[in-house]
């Protein structure tokens, strides 16, 4: 095999690994759903309490943050930022509720557009 | 696919991360992945599967990554096993924290799953 020929393979292989890949992972979101559901029901119950017990902004935090940490894994980038301000509202004494709320909202259109 | 057959253990709690990570490693890489869910459970397996490199969450309910990462330092049979923190966290106070503890590498959450195998593999100077 020449060098162009087994760059070529090479390339090819990449690149079908990385099609298998993206695969995968559209069907692990797929069974990841209601996983997304609970995290953003979670949220849903901090933005909605006032004053928020300090166990749910434990929960909530918990949740922002696991979120921040895996939505741009499978493509939401911007969902990711989100998460990210989420995390900084509930690490506040006083978190903002209904910015909290505004943004789980944003991430539900986001993650769950058939909701 | 890169060149060597690698093995990599990932410890993290949460189970999408775990899923992702191996599915990358194994497609892209052709690695071999094993998995744990706590610090506890992921000595245990490093003890056992002896893997090349061991790649680790840092908040972790019990046993946080950087905890476990001592505790293996003073285990017999694994201290020599690169350890590598993935971290959410993006504030440069926490990043140089988790470089002080003598980790050969801190990756961030979220990663690409295509670019995964590379990064680990650039830390830690593995020539494919």
């Amino acid at each position: 095999m020449t060098l162009t020929a087994s760059s070529s393979a090479t390339s090819e292989a990449t690149s079908k690994a990385a099609e298998k890949t993206q695969a995968l992972l559209a069907d692990l979101w797929r069974r990841n759903r209601p996983v997304i559901e609970d995290r953003l029901a979670i949220l849903d119950c901090a933005a909605a309490s006032n004053p928020m017990p300090e166990e749910l902004r434990a929960a909530a935090l918990d949740v922002a943050h696991k979120l921040s940490g895996s939505l741009g894994m499978f493509g939401f980038d911007q969902g990711t930022v989100i998460a990210r301000e989420l995390e900084q509202l509930l690490c506040a004494p006083l978190p903002d509720t209904s910015r909290i709320a505004e943004l789980t909202g944003h991430l539900r259109k986001m993650l769950l557009p058939s909701s | 696919m890169l060149g060597l057959v690698r093995s990599v253990l990932i410890i993290d709690d949460e189970d999408d991360i775990r899923e992702v990570a191996s599915l990358s490693l194994e497609a892209i890489a052709g690695w071999t992945v094993h998995a744990a869910s706590s610090g506890t459970e992921g000595i245990a397996a490093a003890l056992k599967v002896q893997p090349d490199a061991i790649l680790m969450d840092v908040m972790m309910p019990g046993m946080d990554g950087p905890t476990t990462f001592k505790l293996m330092q003073q285990t017999k049979g694994i201290e020599h096993i690169p350890v590598i923190l993935l971290t959410a966290k993006v504030q440069g106070i926490d990043q140089r924290r988790f470089a002080e503890l003598g980790v050969a590498a801190v990756l961030f959450k979220p990663f690409d799953p295509l670019l995964l195998s590379e990064q680990i593999a650039k830390a830690l100077g593995w020539k494919e």
